[in-house]
């Protein structure tokens, strides 16, 4: 077993494609670096911090992109924005399908507007891949987790995989500490933090279509599952997702503690949740969890 | 007619002053504050039990509320300030001097009221000076300490962290001083007798467990691909041709990635059995994949750490127990032993200068000695021969002759050569000077001194000072391996090649290894599920350091 937490944004390209398929664009020798962090004195990655390209998996073509979560924490700059956004585009000239290797804590703070007109431009992108019913496969696994606009981008996807180190949401901990205090939300207890934001949470509330385990394999296979699933995006999608996400708010937005979700889920033993092996966790979780669904 | 029994009455008068808000010897939380305003007097000694880990704070809150129109000018005589009332007492002018060892959460407003005055300094001590001078001259008057139990007689049970208190309790109560006890509960019989109910004089119930700090979790996501070439440095060019067998770990991680490197790297090189057996350790997290492989023999504790007591129950042969089955951590002892029976401390440090002197406080924060100098220190004393020892004192002074050379220990320093936010790590003056100089201290505080460190391990290479002839040759092993950082870019190019070619310096490739090599792949625990792993679930690691 080889953990996919571990691994750097090209050992989690090599693991998941199929051997020697992988042909990168844009690559680190050509240095293709961001124009901004300079100013700030700050030192560059010859990749901007994420690895695009074409490869196979199983057989099939697949566009891929892998953020390095490494590198200023796997954030959205100008470059490293326009290398998802151009490789979308890509997608939908070829229809090929799409992996985005999650590993991001949103947008890149010395480029904000640059990170934020590229989260728009790739979440139209992936819009727009969807009604052509190109699948869009996001995977989270990785030691900065899927937030801020990585965020925003995730819950566009047609599917989403996700381990029990992954962390998925919009404001990191580290913000609602800062901004609401410790007393809202307490940063430090990792703990916390993972039942709120981590993988086996967004799995249970249908966060997250697909949980793996901690594993390049097991992403492997469930990259594989992932891009046979539907992936169109339509009007009846959207109004079905409205529906749901209206009913998971009255059943859920008064909890405050992830334990209760999961009670109110018909999880047994709640408070053993955290501690389970995959095998155990999806064995109680699979049938009882909300259904996976595009509202993320 | 000379007295000869006033400390014995004044104790008799302080049993007698409390005793009147006590039932035997119980005091309940709420009479609390007027029991202390009644056993304390202005100007007595305390020793507010604050150690490494384990902290009296509920009595240290109650000391903190006494009213200092009544209560003033204590003298402080504790091991660690760890609690913001440990200070908040100084700042509130109920008391006045202050003796320590170790003050790591409160070093920057320790630093600030010193210059302000606020905080008369006696002296800054590592554990062992203190605990000495308990008995000499800084003996408490009263002692407000720390326990998991009690029974109504007084006998108490420290649990797993018993660390500081028998020594302290020692100290007091066998020289006229009255002991004050918080305990969790108070119980029918306690699961074992740590401390005996004739040295206790007052039990406050807590009705919850006391504070501990967990100090020594590293969290082995968080040790980098450096720090792991740094470690297999230390293990293929100390560890193996030393044979250190018995030693004390510091609590860095560079340390800690040796711990998780000898089930793997350790093994590859044939290791096992052969190094690493004895130690003078705190139940390190990180060390429980090579104790479930074997390369353990036996560990004896200062104190204990969080999330370990079921694995050290469950392992009774490596660590020390009581009849109970918990741990039973003592620090005047386990400092003692590390000291006199490890052939080797191997520890980081904040800065290094060009005679080797270190030291971890910077101009804002002091973090004060703990335990590091007595373990980073060549004890005068030893008389035992072991094939470390012996080999060290042969390269020190190889023209004496053997049957009169004293042996040395190994004092090694490891680290990167630019710390934390790219600090770097040697520098050619110590910031302790300047704090000596701001505070008008007569002594700088250097963690560890030049003269007894044997061997500095960086990224760059092993520099062995041991084999250093005078104090150019010192400098240069020292540049030798300091990198990038200005100490290093500052060498004498040709003279640090010969000290290579005498072995002085070693690189990476000097010991056959690849810096490649260094990968996170190679660690037997790579998070801190992995040790809980491998310790087949027994380790219950604190929220903080979870990742699930």
């Amino acid at each position: 077993m080889s953990s996919w937490y571990e691994a750097s944004a090209r050992q989690r390209i090599d693991a998941l494609a199929d051997p020697d398929s992988f042909e990168e664009f844009i690559g680190p020798e050509e240095r293709e670096v961001s124009p901004h962090l300079a100013l700030f004195d700050l030192p560059e990655q010859f990749d901007d911090g994420i690895v695009v390209g074409r490869a196979r998996l199983s057989g099939q073509p697949v566009l891929v992109a892998a953020q390095e979560g490494r590198f200023m924490g796997g954030a959205f700059g100008e470059v490293h924005g326009a290398k998802l956004t151009g490789l979308l585009r890509a997608a939908r000239t070829l229809r090929c399908p799409v992996l985005i290797l999650f590993d991001t804590g949103g947008v890149r703070l010395q480029e904000a507007n640059a990170g934020e007109m590229a989260i728009a431009e790739i979440m139209r992108e992936i819009v727009l891949a969807r009604a052509d019913d190109i699948p869009v496969v996001g995977l989270i696994g990785g030691r900065a987790g899927c937030f801020g606009g990585g965020g925003l981008i995730a819950g566009c996807c047609s599917t989403l995989v996700i381990s029990e180190h992954g962390r998925l949401s919009v404001t990191g901990p580290e913000v609602i500490e800062t901004n609401r205090g410790a007393d809202e939300f307490d940063s430090k207890d990792r703990a916390l933090v993972w039942r709120v934001t981590g993988g086996k949470h967004r799995y249970l509330i249908g966060g997250a279509d697909l949980f793996v385990e901690d594993d390049v394999a097991a992403f492997r296979r469930a990259a594989i599952e992932g891009l046979s699933r539907r992936a169109a995006l339509d009007i009846l999608t959207l109004a079905d997702e409205q529906k749901r996400l209206e009913h998971r708010l009255k059943r859920f937005g008064a909890m405050t503690e992830p334990r209760d979700v999961w009670a109110a889920l018909g999880v047994l033993r709640p408070e053993t949740v955290s501690g389970l092996a995959t095998e155990a966790f999806l064995a109680e979780g699979l049938h009882k969890r909300e259904n996976a669904h595009d509202a993320r | 007619m000379t007295a000869w029994d006033t400390q014995k009455k004044a104790r008799y008068g302080r049993i007698e002053a409390g005793s009147r808000f006590a039932e035997g010897k119980v005091v309940s939380k709420d009479s609390l504050p007027r029991f202390l305003d009644a056993v304390l007097k202005p100007g007595d000694r305390v020793c507010l039990e604050g150690d490494n880990q384990k902290q009296a704070d509920l009595l240290a809150g109650a000391l903190a509320g006494l009213d200092p129109a009544r209560i003033h000018d204590l003298h402080m005589v504790q091991s660690g300030v760890v609690l913001p009332e440990h200070l908040d007492i100084f700042e509130k002018g109920i008391a006045r001097k202050l003796d320590y060892s170790y003050s790591g959460p409160q070093s920057a407003r320790i630093a600030r009221m010193l210059f302000g005055g606020q905080i008369e300094l006696g002296a800054v001590h590592t554990y062992l000076e203190l605990f000495a001078r308990y008995f000499i001259d800084l003996t408490p008057n009263v002692a407000l300490i720390a326990a998991v139990s009690a029974d109504r007689d007084g006998n108490l049970y420290t649990g797993p962290n018993t660390e500081d208190t028998p020594t302290v309790v020692e100290a007091t109560s066998f020289k006229g001083g009255l002991v004050v006890a918080q305990v969790a509960e108070i119980v029918d019989k306690v699961p074992r007798v740590d401390i005996p109910g004739d040295q206790v004089h007052f039990l406050v119930e807590a009705k919850k467990p006391f504070y501990v700090e967990p100090l020594f979790t590293r969290d082995p996501g968080a040790i980098t691909e450096t720090q792991i070439l740094t470690a297999m440095l230390a293990i293929k060019g100390l560890y193996q041709p030393y044979g250190i067998t018995r030693l004390n770990h510091g609590i860095g991680f560079n340390t800690a990635a040796i711990e998780l490197l000898l089930p793997t790297y350790g093994e590859k090189l044939g290791l096992r059995g052969k190094i690493c057996t004895h130690w003078a350790l705190n139940p390190h997290p990180t060390l429980i994949p090579a104790i479930e492989a074997g390369w353990v023999e036996q560990i004896h504790s200062f104190g204990s750490e969080v999330g370990m007591d079921r694995y050290i129950e469950a392992r009774p042969d490596i660590y020390f127990t009581g009849a109970d089955g918990s741990l039973r951590s003592h620090r005047a002892f386990c400092q003692t032993a590390g000291l006199y029976a490890c052939d080797m401390f191997i520890g980081s440090t904040l800065q290094i200068d060009l005679s080797g002197h270190s030291s971890t406080v910077t101009t804002s924060r002091i973090a004060g000695f703990g335990g590091a100098p007595n373990m980073g220190s060549d004890p005068r004393g030893r008389r035992h021969p072991s094939e470390a020892w012996l080999k060290a004192g042969e390269e020190a002074d190889p023209a004496s002759p053997a049957p009169l050379r004293r042996g040395r220990k190994l004092v090694v320093q490891i680290g990167e050569t630019f710390g934390e936010k790219n600090v770097p790590t040697f520098v050619e003056r110590l910031d302790a000077l300047e704090l000596a100089d701001k505070l008008k201290l007569d002594l700088a505080p250097i963690m560890v001194y030049g003269d007894d460190v044997t061997h500095i391990v960086t990224e760059e290479g092993i520099a062995n000072l041991l084999l250093c002839r005078d104090a150019d040759e010192r400098e240069q092993a020292i540049r030798g391996v300091a990198g990038y950082t200005d100490v290093g870019r500052g060498r004498d190019r040709k003279m640090v090649e010969k000290l290579r070619e005498r072995g002085i310096i070693r690189h990476p490739e000097d010991l056959g290894i690849d810096p490649l090599d260094a990968d996170r792949r190679m660690l037997a625990a790579r998070s801190i599920k992995d040790l809980m792993l491998a310790s087949g679930g027994l380790y219950d690691p604190p929220s903080r350091f979870r990742n699930w």
